[in-house]
């Protein structure tokens, strides 16, 4: 067991370093730059979707979370001006604020009827800020909002909203913080409960573990980093509409990531975000601009049919297999 | 005169929603399969209907037959796919169908892109009255839904298949006992629940815009109704799709036409925090 997870660990630390050293070696390579970057956002983005799903609960609605904290920063930042380092953290309580509710409201529901109620509460705040013209602008959106600012340390200036380099990094360390985020909840004492309520609810409260309470602080800290997600991508972009942020796409690619992935495993949703996305934005979209997404409604079906358990898992049984 | 105005689209909407619903419950109930791309799936018929319009030129009724014998087709592959899923099946189902919806959402925007389609033949008004006005594609639109909703209900309720087809969705178990094999029925629901879809595409590219994502909204709604009347019972969603185009006529009129997708929504929410158990606990309870 210990051989295992300090294989896993000198691996993971191996691929951290190769993400964080390889654009010494290409530094003008932008488009590569942007697409890992990306693929880094939407790492953590499947690991905030993980964190709610490790009670057993899947999700079909995280882009309500999303588009809420999006929106929660772009508001702040385009009412009162202020900085999107300070809007982020305060915009994603937008979406937090969605999960508590969620938390509370969906208490009793599990499995299917849970899916079903997610995917319908999209359409909430999805129609409330489409109507709301006055306060939100409508489904026109808001153009212009404020990049992220330069940071200055002594005579570095690290342009996080120009240089696609500096947002690379930025993404990198997201995911990184994420990663570790993720790591406290699988082996802490709370994620043995989440994992607890997962295989058997009955057995798991009998053992003293208080369901709604751990599901409920599940969904609050899924929320608020998706919220954290979604108030990022408002800034990155500098636009922002209600059709772009609560989309079935935003709902969707967490999900099929993080499964396809592996969701039982530490690395499994980060690998499947590393691994998916860039085929996608690499590969596919040159040659199929329109409806090149239909590639991951295909990677669920065929996951799902064929290796259930994610990529992650069976690349673990593979290592065993040679080290043995 | 305006409340008449809200009941008639209220009604004609409403029979529509039923027809959306009906094909949705009779696959669920036999297969406990959550199709979540029956919407794209009713998008995928409807566009059908919109290019023979489009290219022959000729009523647009005369899409129905081709859709009732294409969508079938389309029902029973997904019924193959559905086959292989594991336990727990039901949760199974309803990730591999999310998937399938991102899929046709995709291929149908590569394929027809992201443009508004409608149907929009050269139809007089049925009736025209101060404050009143039924148009001939809302009298259509209630009667082929009826004329559906009611052909479902008697093949339901007074032929052998019917009876078959209901003992599957009460008690699969004491169906089996009965003799019933509940995999062909799955079958046959299927391609039922295909038929209907085939039906249900043309009058869509009739009533709303056509475009590629607008099939969650339909989903919703046959799960939104599914949910209020229990499956297979064709009276009670009928009366659940009028209470739902009642209550959405209503919210256009009073809110606006923007507020009419939250309806569905928030009604799907709270039944569901109503009775989370679902609807098929009352029959394994």
């Amino acid at each position: 067991m210990t051989g295992n997870s300090r294989l896993s660990q000198a691996l993971a630390l191996g691929a951290t370093l190769l993400l964080a050293l390889w654009p010494l070696a290409w530094p003008e390579a932008d488009l590569y730059f942007q697409v890992f970057g990306m693929a880094c956002f939407y790492g953590v983005l499947a690991v905030a979707w993980n964190i709610y799903a490790l009670c057993g609960a899947i999700s079909l609605g995280h882009a309500a979370f999303f588009g809420l904290g999006a929106y929660g920063s772009a508001l702040l930042s385009h009412y009162l001006g202020w900085s999107p380092l300070v809007t982020i953290p305060i915009g994603a309580l937008a979406g937090m604020a969605y999960g508590v509710g969620c938390g509370l409201l969906f208490r009793d529901l599990r499995g299917v009827y849970l899916g079903l109620a997610t995917l319908a509460s999209v359409e909430i705040p999805k129609v409330v800020i489409d109507n709301w013209s006055s306060l939100t602008y409508g489904s026109m959106g808001i153009v212009g909002l404020a990049g992220l600012p330069d940071i200055r340390l002594g005579d570095l200036v690290i342009a996080l909203g120009r240089d696609l380099k500096a947002q690379y990094y930025l993404l990198l360390l997201f995911l990184l913080m994420a990663g570790l985020l993720h790591r406290y909840c699988l082996f802490s004492r709370w994620g043995w409960a989440l994992r607890a309520i997962r295989e058997n609810e009955t057995a798991a409260a009998m053992a003293g573990v208080d369901i709604f309470r751990q599901r409920f602080l599940a969904i609050i800290l899924s929320s608020y980093l998706t919220g954290l997600g979604g108030a990022l991508y408002a800034h990155l972009l500098g636009l922002i509409e209600p059709a772009l942020v609560f989309n079935l796409h935003i709902s969707a690619l967490p999900l099929v990531l993080s499964i396809f992935g592996g969701r039982l495993q530490l690395y499994g949703p980060i690998l499947g975000a590393l691994c998916l996305y860039p085929l996608d934005q690499l590969i596919l979209q040159p040659r199929l601009p329109t409806g090149h997404a239909a590639v991951y409604g295909l990677v669920i079906m065929l996951t799902i049919f064929f290796f259930p358990q994610g990529v992650a898992s069976w690349l673990l049984k593979a290592c065993r297999r040679v080290s043995n | 005169m305006i409340f008449a105005q809200i009941l008639i689209s209220g009604f004609s909407l409403g029979s529509f929603y039923a027809l959306i619903a009906l094909g949705f419950s009779l696959i669920f109930g036999v297969t406990h399969a959550f199709n979540l791309a029956h919407g794209e799936l009713i998008l995928l018929s409807g566009y059908l209907a919109y290019y023979l319009w489009k290219f022959s030129g000729a009523s647009p009724y005369w899409a129905v037959p081709v859709c009732l014998v294409v969508m079938p087709g389309a029902a029973l592959l997904l019924n193959l796919l559905l086959r292989g899923v594991k336990a727990p099946f039901e949760l199974n189902s309803l990730v591999i169908t999310f998937g399938l919806a991102l899929f046709l959402q995709n291929l149908m925007l590569w394929g027809f892109s992201a443009d508004y389609r409608l149907i929009q033949p050269e139809m007089g008004r049925f009736l025209e009255a101060p404050g009143l006005r039924i148009t001939e594609t809302q009298v259509m639109l209630l009667l082929l839904s009826l004329a559906a909703t009611g052909l479902t209900h008697w093949t339901l309720h007074h032929t052998f298949l019917g009876k078959a087809l209901r003992a599957a969705i009460q008690d699969r178990r004491a169906a089996l006992l009965a003799g019933i094999n509940v995999r062909r029925m799955g079958l046959v629901a299927f391609g039922f629940g295909g038929m209907l879809i085939g039906v249900a595409g043309p009058l869509y590219a009739q009533t709303m815009y056509l475009y590629p994502a607008g099939g969650l909204e339909a989903t919703l709604t046959a799960v939104v109704i599914t949910i209020f009347a229990g499956v297979g019972r064709t009276r009670a969603i009928l009366a659940g799709g009028w209470l739902l185009g009642v209550a959405e006529s209503l919210a256009t009129f009073l809110l606006g036409a923007g507020w009419r997708e939250l309806v569905s929504a928030v009604l799907l929410i709270g039944l569901l925090i109503f009775r989370p158990h679902g609807i098929l606990a009352k029959g394994e309870g």
